[in-house]
């Protein structure tokens, strides 16, 4: 079970998501980056160019490395091309949300989460 | 008796630029829009007007490729223009692009400044911003030999020099750069069309003047607007207002000075347009604070933006009214980004599915 | 004997059987405790599965109308700002706290929103124009962020209490189905061994019983003489060993045991010695 320490540090949102996702939910005011040294970012914008092993790095290290997350936002039409990757993380912390983006409405069937839902229900 | 010379250097691009502003398209046009239930069918609806631009598409684009995709439009036909003009109208067309640089090479200095790639940043720059000497700037690697090239390699120098050091470029805010750069390039436009011997007293430096003053004015209010709430002082924010325009000097002070949205409604109402356009805002909103907005769902009601807007179009189609003038270059462009500005927003009203408030665009045809 | 079937290791005595009686109590005792928390926790459980299912449809509206009031500001800004958003996020307004839930003692972290005083990213964005579609958009974003807290603290829970339910549900299993039944075995099985044992200690007792009747009386007196000092010296033994490595209790606690029980026969059945011959 996890423990008070685990989690009570995380007060950051990451989000993987294209531009407009992305540039929507810094203004809400999620975006932080780190002091200078590294200067880690808790987002990561996709477009067409980003190949995979880049957003599977991103998703890696907001979910195992960094221990202040404790949501991760990701698009769904993103989640999908890591699908392997976020249908076998399971941990209850950082949180993964599969959220639509502007251009691709949410299909609920791809959720992972929802489909354990589905599945749970037996429907 | 401008008349008499005008045909002979520009009979030429006044008739192109006549002639696209009637491929504009019109209160039906966009009504047909509205009805469409997919990108698709908006596509379809856009065919006549776009055709060419559209067809690489594939279907049911994203709203921004289509947004890209009719900007380019404007763009070839910009460039088409301009390279058939000549003279003082080819001038004209330079200051018009002005503008877009300034995007451009805030853009470039926010990429410097976090040391950025900026050979990536050229793909986000505006294409009518674009100068030759552009991809120079990207070799910069610190902020100083950036702003070195800026004044080697740009044609706004002038706006920088006097105004901005090096270390402004570090130590103040992007927005402040880029709007002091917009206020000195509103007065060298201004400046140009009212003393260049070709221009000065013809409808050119007419119509010139009132946009122009109309822009001026604009900004002073939204930046006065804006400001409230944020750590830019008053003195600062007095710099950046133009030094012309229909409220200038005494709305411009009293806007300097404004606290709230009444002492903005205060400054403003010696211009029975501005007045009106605060009053019609002032009861959407409510007064204090910006309180000039329609609210999240508000779909009746226009904001302060949408009206200024409105009143852009206006003149840009009064515009055309006259002959044997430059600004009709001008407005033509304003009138082609207010297009393809209504036209991205209807399709991403129909992409989220918020057809109720679909009717935002501002038409003037 | 019930030694084919499954049953622990234990010796067939009287001390065991107390112990395992016990035991079985306490299985029984902990299967209805578990079960009933299993049940309030999948309650729970189907509550929330309920409620994110809601939520993630939601979510979905949601979003779309922040996407929209996003759209509004490339509108009146008339370009991307994106770019600029990306460059300009400093440190975040927006964070979250965790705070734990108690449901059937265990504990599920909820996330909190809040929004830090003071650090606004981008006060100035839009400074010309459009900066008050900025500032809708940013309140319209947050809003959907709120919502999508909202959602991922019920995700959160249910993954945590899937798995404990997972954990419970299989204890639960885990003592109906193997520790219970086990349990039962071995009473059954020591009951068996020790209904063995005293009809084989009757039977020698009887036989102990005709003995006196063909043998001299002295004689038989210095046999049970003998025979008790011979226990005692066992017994003796035994208890020292008890003493002296008490970890291996159910061996050790076993064997003085019978010792105790051999020798207490044999004197209680010479008292008793003709009241059986009267009943046999």
């Amino acid at each position: 079970m996890t423990s008070q320490a685990d989690y009570k540090d995380r007060q950051f949102l990451a989000v993987i998501g294209d531009e407009d996702s992305v540039t929507g939910l810094l203004l809400a005011g999620i975006g932080h980056v780190t002091a200078p040294p590294d200067s880690q970012k808790n987002f990561l914008v996709v477009d067409g160019k980003t190949d995979t092993a880049t957003i599977e790095e991103a998703f890696e290290r907001f979910t195992t490395e960094r221990k202040d997350i404790g949501i991760v936002l990701i698009n769904q039409h993103i989640a999908d091309r890591i699908r392997h990757r976020v249908d076998t993380y399971t941990a209850a912390f950082p949180a993964v949300l599969e959220i639509p983006s502007k251009d691709h409405p949410y299909d609920p069937e791809k959720d992972s989460v929802l489909r354990r839902v589905r599945r749970l229900f037996g429907e | 008796m401008e008349g008499l010379l005008f045909n002979v250097n520009n009979g030429y691009i006044e008739g192109i630029v006549r002639g696209y502003r009637n491929g504009l398209l019109t209160g039906a046009n966009y009504t047909n829009m509205t009805q469409c239930e997919t990108i698709d069918d908006l596509k379809l609806q856009l065919g006549p007007a776009y055709g060419d631009f559209l067809a690489s598409l594939p279907p049911n684009p994203s709203t921004s490729t289509l947004a890209a995709k009719t900007t380019d439009k404007l763009v070839a036909e910009f460039r088409y223009v301009r390279a058939n003009a000549v003279g003082s109208l080819a001038k004209f067309m330079d200051y018009l692009t002005y503008g877009y640089m300034i995007d451009n090479v805030a853009l470039l200095i926010t990429g410097t400044l976090h040391e950025r790639d900026t050979r990536e940043l050229l793909d986000r720059c505006h294409p009518l911003g674009w100068f030759e000497t552009m991809p120079v700037l990207c070799v910069a690697t610190n902020i100083e030999e950036l702003y070195n090239s800026v004044l080697i390699e740009t044609p706004l120098a002038p706006y920088f020099k006097g105004s901005l050091s090096h270390q402004d470029l570090d130590e103040l805010n992007i927005e402040i750069v880029r709007n002091t750069l917009y206020k000195n390039y509103l007065e060298d436009f201004y400046q140009f069309v009212n003393s260049h011997p070709d221009m000065a007293g013809t409808p050119t430096a007419e119509v010139m003047s009132e946009i122009l003053e109309f822009e001026a004015d604009r900004r002073a209010i939204n930046i006065t607007l804006n400001s409230f709430g944020t750590e830019l002082s008053k003195a600062d924010r007095k710099k950046l207002y133009p030094n012309f325009g229909l409220l200038y000097p005494e709305g411009t002070l009293m806007l300097s000075r404004a606290d709230d949205f009444e002492g903005v409604r205060l400054a403003v109402e010696g211009v029975g347009d501005y007045k009106s356009f605060f009053e019609a805002a002032g009861l959407g909103g409510g007064v204090g604070g910006p309180g000039n907005m329609a609210g999240g769902s508000g779909s009746d009601g226009k904001t302060l933006e949408d009206m200024f807007y409105q009143k852009e179009m206006e003149i840009s189609k009064g515009a055309f009214t006259r002959q044997f003038t430059f600004a009709i270059v001008y407005a033509w462009v304003k009138l082609r980004e207010q297009e393809i500005r209504n036209i991205t927003w209807i399709a991403e009203c129909i992409a989220q599915n918020q057809k109720e408030r679909i009717g935002n665009y501002i038409s003037v045809f | 004997m019930s030694g084919a079937a499954d049953r622990e290791a234990v010796f067939p005595t009287r001390q065991s059987l107390g112990l395992m009686k016990a035991k079985l109590k306490g299985a029984e005792t902990g299967h209805s405790l578990l079960k009933r928390k299993s049940e309030a926790l999948t309650k729970r459980f189907r509550e929330i599965t309920r409620r994110i299912d809601e939520a993630k449809r939601k979510m979905g509206r949601v979003m779309q109308i922040a996407s929209l009031s996003l759209a509004e500001v490339t509108y009146a800004v008339g370009g991307n700002i994106g770019f600029q958003i990306q460059e300009s996020a400093r440190s975040a307004r927006f964070r979250l706290r965790t705070k734990q839930e108690n449901v059937s003692g265990v504990l599920l972290p909820a996330f909190e929103s809040y929004l830090t005083e003071g650090n606004n990213d981008f006060a100035m964005t839009g400074l010309g124009k459009g900066g008050q579609q900025v500032q809708r958009c940013r309140e319209t974003y947050a809003r959907a962020v709120e919502a999508l807290v909202e959602l991922a603290s019920l995700q959160t829970a249910f993954v945590i209490l899937d798995e404990v339910i997972k954990v419970v549900n299989r204890r639960v299993n885990a003592i109906e189905h193997v520790i219970i039944p086990r349990t039962e075995n071995t009473i059954k099985y020591i009951n068996s061994e020790l209904d063995e044992l005293d009809r084989e200690e009757f039977y020698r007792l009887k036989k102990v019983s005709v003995y006196p009747w063909k043998l001299r009386h002295a004689a038989h007196t210095a046999q049970v003489a003998n025979k008790k000092q011979r226990d005692n010296a066992a017994m003796d033994a035994e208890m020292k060993a008890k003493r002296e490595a008490k970890a291996a209790l159910e061996l050790e606690n076993g064997a003085p045991e019978e010792v105790a029980d051999a020798t207490a026969g044999p004197t209680d059945l010479l008292a008793a010695e003709e009241d059986e011959d009267v009943i046999f």
